[in-house]
């Protein structure tokens, strides 16, 4: 849920309520403003026929041409004594002068005449004006209710969006954070104490993961840089040491394992210097290459040297698969593929690889599902990996991460399938 | 044959040292560039092999003060800093080769065996061990002179061997420098022990005087008989 959709959701239900209570007290007292209007001007009308009945003045019609009657009769001292003196209500009446029976609000007043005689005067008014202007007065409030809470809802969206643009451009400003490829610092120059300090805080952590990550980088680089020389001279020790005759075969022999360790080591650190290289794009020399072709150039020397694993090669290519990038780097990529394809099918098992346009894919049978989540992850390595650095597919995730295409591992039917796609 | 190494790295000075003097090289050394400066200014050497990186200056200036002598020195260029950049500016200023550090010592052999092969005279460039040669110009092996013909693979191992005589080259080593460096953490040498059974094969058919010896299942080691 947006943080907008609630608080336009929580403003609404409250708006609801209030502006319900608001609309139907208004509405009340819109009514009794009404009411007290009519009962007034029947009273007025009321008090002009007192006036003249007592003055015995001549009586006007009990339908003068407006809506309004009355009558006029006399009543027993007891009657008048039992009802209030002037009563107001609301009643159906039958009017003469149209005929029909309707509403209409009704004014009852008791009087004396000078002669001690009791007189009940009811004078009424039609009351359809009254509803036609309640139903005019509930539309108007309906429709400024709606439209007044539409209006504070639109303000409310606009104003916080407005407002909080700076959030929004935080966001996505995270959202595309990738460590190590230095982005735009976000402005910190904002009015608004509280984006300003969320800016500068984020700009702050930015700054130093960005700090560690390249100290660490470096850290890497340099320390497997620095490892060379001593690797070589050990090796070169070594080897100068294995040319003495006088040497037996035992001696030679553990001499040998010891300079097979330092050759894994060697090589070991010979992966890590190339990651780091990848990663600090130090490979520009970019041309257009066809991958399956430079395959082709490494798959025989492959198939050589495994033969003893009696695998059957399968390639199908649809199209040439163009990239543009680093020829050595290809290279790595698809040498550690076809390596990591030939150390790790099944004997005598069947490796296959396809090329389409954009595509390239191997696959190789496999006993069971390797761990997705881990695979490409640096010195990961599944059961028996003697000799190997746990960094070929470490090495292929960079590459292609480097050239922005898409790697992935999937178990299916007994088969290990990488496959890359541009 | 004289060779100076100028190398700040002692251990490595030394150790590379050691090893040319078993090859029956005269070996000067040489750990900075002043010293480095006075030794090409007094002497003449055969071959400089040059590191870039020294401490008291750039061995590129020195090749360029070599130039300046005068003096038609080879020169293989042996950096740390595995950079193109290093690479071209160095063959640019006249060097011959280069060689990234840290090098195999067998690969320097080799480096120095071609380099001294490439300035005999023409009609003798050539690799020559018992009574094989090789003239690699041509991809031509000739056993007692009569030619001898080889598949690519057989070739290329004979040649490292001819590069390398007596020297015990272990398996893991011929394999990354014959196949490439893409074969690599290979724990069946089986495709080694096929080809070399081929080239001794047609060694031995055709007379040769050297020959591939085993040692211990280790590696090979050309020998003359």
């Amino acid at each position: 849920m947006k943080l907008l959709h609630l608080v336009i959701w929580r403003m609404s239900t409250i708006l609801v309520v209030i502006l319900t209570c608001w609309a139907v007290l208004f509405y009340l007292a819109i009514m009794e403003e009404v009411n007290d209007e009519v009962d007034d001007s029947l009273s007025d009308y009321a008090e002009s026929l007192i006036i003249r009945s007592l003055s015995g003045e001549q009586m006007p019609d009990t339908s003068n041409g407006s809506n309004n009657q009355y009558f006029l009769y006399e009543v027993t001292p007891e009657y008048a004594a039992s009802y209030p003196n002037i009563s107001y209500r609301d009643e159906m009446v039958y009017i003469t002068e149209k005929g029909e029976t309707e509403p209409a609000r009704i004014l009852m007043t008791i009087f004396r005449k000078e002669d001690g005689g009791y007189m009940e005067l009811v004078v009424y008014t039609p009351t359809i004006e009254k509803y036609d202007l309640q139903r005019a007065v509930l539309g108007l409030i309906v429709f400024l209710y709606v439209l007044l809470f539409l209006m504070i809802l639109a303000v409310n969206a606009w104003v916080f969006h407005r407002n909080m643009r700076p959030l929004y451009t935080l966001l996505k400003w995270l959202e595309d954070y990738r460590l190590g490829t230095k982005e735009k610092a976000l402005d910190e120059s904002l009015r608004i104490v509280e984006f300003r300090k969320l800016n500068e805080a984020a700009n702050m952590f930015s700054e130093r993961s960005e700090k560690l990550y390249e100290q660490q980088k470096l850290f890497i680089g340099n320390a497997s840089h620095e490892m060379q020389t001593p690797l070589a001279i050990c090796r070169n020790r070594l080897e100068m040491l294995m040319e003495d005759e006088t040497l037996t075969e035992k001696q030679l022999s553990e001499l040998m394992k010891t300079h097979r360790t330092l050759e894994n080591l060697t090589r070991l650190n010979k992966s890590l210097l190339l990651l780091c290289k990848i990663e600090n794009r130090q490979f520009t020399d970019v041309k257009s290459l066809c991958l399956n072709e430079l395959l082709l150039q490494y798959l025989d020397d492959y198939k050589e040297v495994y033969a003893y694993r009696h695998v059957q090669v399968e390639v199908h290519v649809e199209e040439c698969f163009r990239l543009e990038m680093s020829e050595s780097l290809a290279t790595v990529l698809l040498t550690n593929l076809l390596k990591n394809a030939f150390v790790h099918v099944t004997e005598g098992g069947v490796i296959s690889l396809s090329f389409t346009a954009s595509s390239f894919r191997i696959s190789n049978t496999g006993d069971a599902s390797l761990d997705k989540n881990r695979i490409f992850e640096r010195f990961y390595k599944e059961g028996k990996a003697e000799g190997s650095t746990g960094l070929g597919l470490a090495l292929v995730d960079s590459i292609c991460k480097a050239y922005h295409l898409t790697l992935s591992y999937t178990f299916e039917d007994g088969q290990h399938i990488f496959s890359i796609v541009s | 044959m004289k060779i100076l190494i100028v190398e700040d790295d002692a251990d490595l000075r030394e150790i590379t040292t050691r090893s040319l003097e078993k090859e029956r090289y005269v070996v000067s050394q040489a750990p900075d560039y002043k010293t480095a400066l006075r030794k090409i200014e007094d002497y003449d050497y055969d071959c400089i092999l040059l590191d870039i990186m020294l401490p008291d200056g750039s061995g590129l200036d020195l090749l360029e003060e070599l130039h300046t002598l005068g003096k038609r020195t080879n020169v293989i260029i042996l950096s740390a800093k595995d950079s193109l950049e290093d690479k071209v500016k160095g063959l640019d200023l006249g060097a011959d080769d280069y060689l990234p550090k840290p090098y195999h010592l067998a690969e320097l052999h080799a480096r120095l065996k071609s380099l001294f092969r490439r300035n005999q005279r023409e009609g003798e460039k050539k690799v020559s061990y018992g009574n094989v040669e090789i003239i690699p110009d041509h991809f031509k092996v000739a056993v007692g002179g009569k030619e001898l013909e080889l598949n690519r693979k057989e070739y290329d191992i004979l040649l490292y061997f001819m590069l390398r005589s007596g020297r015990l080259v272990n398996k893991a080593t011929l394999a990354e420098s014959v196949w490439g460096d893409h074969i690599d953490q290979v724990d069946n040498f089986d495709f080694i022990y096929a080809q070399i059974k081929n080239l001794r094969k047609h060694l031995k058919e055709a007379g040769a005087t050297v020959e591939l010896k085993a040692v211990y299942g280790i590696g090979y080691k050309l020998v003359e008989e």
